[in-house]
């Protein structure tokens, strides 16, 4: 899980048809392979695959994030079973188990808000449910060759050839050859399964530079700002278009909001961890009816918060990575980006834009 | 937060499942026409000889099929081989728990959270204050310190209510009344008083006013409806208390229980870590959302 410098020690050549060796050596080891695929014109999502060819090797990024492969959508904490005695059984679902799986070509921002959901699972409290997929997954990243207009990676102290949390970070070239940047110890095993596929890249391999993503904002003066503004008239402003329908958190990489309930049949039923969302009016709400979050503005302002000065202050780290999936998927056109730079507008004194 | 009793400090990683201990409901106390205090006993006769907790901690209390809710742990860490939690109804789990029968199993996991701090209040007078519902934290510190009663000087309960019907803990209040070492005074909100009541009438802060405890060397823990908490401290600010003297318990609302879930933040602090017992003079400023 190390980010390495890039030497020549660490820098590997892929032949062509390298793609196809190591899926194939994978899934002869009996690896799970997870790979970004077509589902739909258009639309890429990371997927188990059985041969090579389907992966998609030119897209933006997958819809959904990494991160339901290792913090599902939905999963089971735990069985019951109501006896007739009035007795229960109850079964603690065995921690994700140790399987091994290979993902083959997330992109680094997605693989970097890893770090992010690292922190908050491994905090004082172990969640063996996520450390045991975060354990036995190998990220074999492929380094950024299109970025998307949405995207602002390196706003948020990224870039499209981030390594952080990557095993190996992959530069596809045009002839069908790769580089392969080791990153790690898992890295270095996954090269070596590779055989003769991948050699020490001769002294003096160069990486290509990376496409240029477009700085749009400063998260310090963001934060100045957050720390002075948290009653401030901007948060019913930016409000005032949102639905609370959550698709934003649902397809952010590092949001990791959760509710546990419990789905019953009859006598028996599991207690199941589900996705949640700030957005919504339910979430923070009290039995007594009180809200601390009353109205969509705080709902809001405690997303951006959040993201830019609260997890900044407990974690040390922003919880972006500027993959820009909310903007791109916001039914009323929210965009984040513009709520940023209009903060950071307000940081410098200036007047209002149209966040 | 007091940081001297935080729930961090814990160095190696405790690995959590959300796994849910067996415990058997052993005996159900009617309080008021909503509320109910149930006394647990882990199945697992060894989870009972290990469990420990520290006044002012929570558990996530949870009826199979109905799911998991969040209530303070109402016994004092002084009594072995059970716990209580007293339950309001007002939602889906607590309807639930409302309905089960001595004898019936429930799910808990905890202890959560970090707690009053005790070691820091030996010596001192405690001045407890307390509306509502908002006795059931309390009732488990002031039992402790009862528990413990040496190790304090003077101890008084301000306990109020909307009614007399509304009175929780009956019995204890009544019991607490008869001890010559504690001073007590209950009250009931103007109108909730009934022909028999011997206490006051009127709300907590005026009654507390009237009362003026003595600040000197006091430490006041204060639990109740927000709109209480709010005006009592401005009664004890106008009494000489500081408000670094006094800790309050928060109650926002959490899932996991352990700062994973993401609901229950105040700014960058989470209740479930480092809360639900804050000391009031660090309340004032977190953002107002809880």
């Amino acid at each position: 899980m190390n980010s390495a410098k890039v030497d020549e020690q660490t820098l590997y050549q892929a032949a062509t048809g390298w793609l196809k060796s190591a899926v194939d050596i994978l899934l002869g080891a009996g690896v799970e392979v997870i790979a970004p695929i077509e589902t739909d014109p258009g639309v890429v999502e990371l997927a188990a695959v059985n041969s090579s060819e389907a992966v998609a090797l030119d897209y933006v990024n997958a819809r959904l994030p990494l991160k339901r492969l290792l913090f599902p959508v939905t999963e089971v904490l735990l069985e019951y079973e109501k006896q007739s005695d009035g007795d229960v059984d109850v079964k603690s679902e065995p921690a994700a188990s140790p399987k091994d799986v290979v993902v083959i070509g997330a992109r680094p921002c997605d693989v970097a808000a890893l770090e992010a959901l690292d922190k908050v699972f491994h905090w004082d409290y172990d969640d063996v449910h996520y450390s045991g997929r975060r354990e036995g997954t190998t990220l074999i990243t492929f380094a950024c060759t299109k970025p998307g207009p949405q995207c602002f990676c390196t706003s948020v102290g990224g870039s499209p050839h981030n390594s952080a949390q990557s095993d190996v970070l992959v530069f596809l070239e045009d002839d069908g050859r790769a580089l392969l940047q080791v990153c790690s110890d898992k890295g270095a095993k996954f090269v070596d399964q590779l055989g003769d596929v991948a050699k020490p890249a001769p002294a003096g391999s160069k990486l290509p530079a990376p496409p240029e993503v477009k700085a749009r904002f400063e998260p310090e003066k963001v934060k100045q700002w957050l720390d002075e503004s948290f009653e401030d008239d901007f948060w019913a402003d930016v409000s005032l278009k949102c639905l609370g329908c959550g698709a934003c958190s649902y397809l952010c990489p590092t949001c990791h909001c959760f509710d546990i309930v419990d789905e019953a049949n009859w006598h028996s039923g599991q207690r199941r961890r589900n996705w949640d969302c700030c957005s919504h009016p339910m979430f923070t709400k009290h039995a007594s009816g009180h809200n601390p979050r009353p109205d969509q503005a705080s709902r809001c302002r405690q997303r951006v918060m959040h993201k830019f000065k609260y997890f900044p202050e407990r974690f040390g780290q922003i919880a972006c990575v500027g993959c820009g999936r909310c903007t791109r998927a916001c039914c009323v056109g929210q965009n984040l980006v513009s709520i940023l730079t209009d903060i950071e507008t307000r940081a410098k004194g200036g007047a209002n834009c149209d966040a | 937060m007091p940081d001297e009793c935080s729930a961090n400090e814990t160095k190696t990683l405790i690995p959590l499942d959300y796994m849910a201990s067996k415990m058997r409901i052993v005996s159900i106390t009617d309080e008021t026409v909503d509320t109910k205090t149930f006394r647990l006993e882990f199945c697992d006769p060894l989870k009972g000889e290990q469990f420990i907790f520290r006044a002012g901690q929570f558990g996530l209390y949870s009826v199979f099929g109905a799911g998991e809710a969040t209530f303070c742990i109402a016994s004092s860490p002084t009594e072995k081989g059970y716990i209580e939690c007293s339950v309001k109804r007002t939602g889906k789990v607590t309807n639930e728990l409302h309905q089960c029968n001595e004898g019936d199993i429930i799910g808990f996991r905890g202890p959560y959270g970090n707690w009053f701090p005790i070691d820091q209040m030996q010596g001192k007078n405690l001045l407890f204050v307390a509306g509502g519902i908002g006795l059931a934290p309390l009732n488990s510190l002031i039992r402790n310190c009862l528990d413990l009663r040496d190790q304090f000087n003077d101890i008084s309960i301000l306990y109020g209510a909307r009614s007399v019907d509304d009175l929780v803990y009956k019995e204890r209040l009544e019991a607490w009344q008869q001890m010559e070492d504690v001073q007590t005074l209950y009250t009931v909100d103007p109108g909730g008083e009934t022909p028999q009541w011997k206490g006051e009438v009127g709300f907590v802060p005026t009654v507390l006013t009237n009362m003026k405890p003595e600040p000197d060397n006091t430490s006041v823990v204060l639990c109740g409806p927000p709109i209480m908490i709010k005006y009592v401290l401005v009664s004890l600010v106008e009494l000489g208390f500081s408000p670094e003297s006094a800790y309050t318990t928060l109650e926002n609302r959490m899932k996991c229980g352990v700062g994973k879930c993401g609901r229950c933040n105040v700014g960058s602090l989470y209740v479930c870590k480092d809360g639900p017992v804050f000391r009031c003079s660090d309340l004032e400023a977190l953002p107002k959302e809880f």
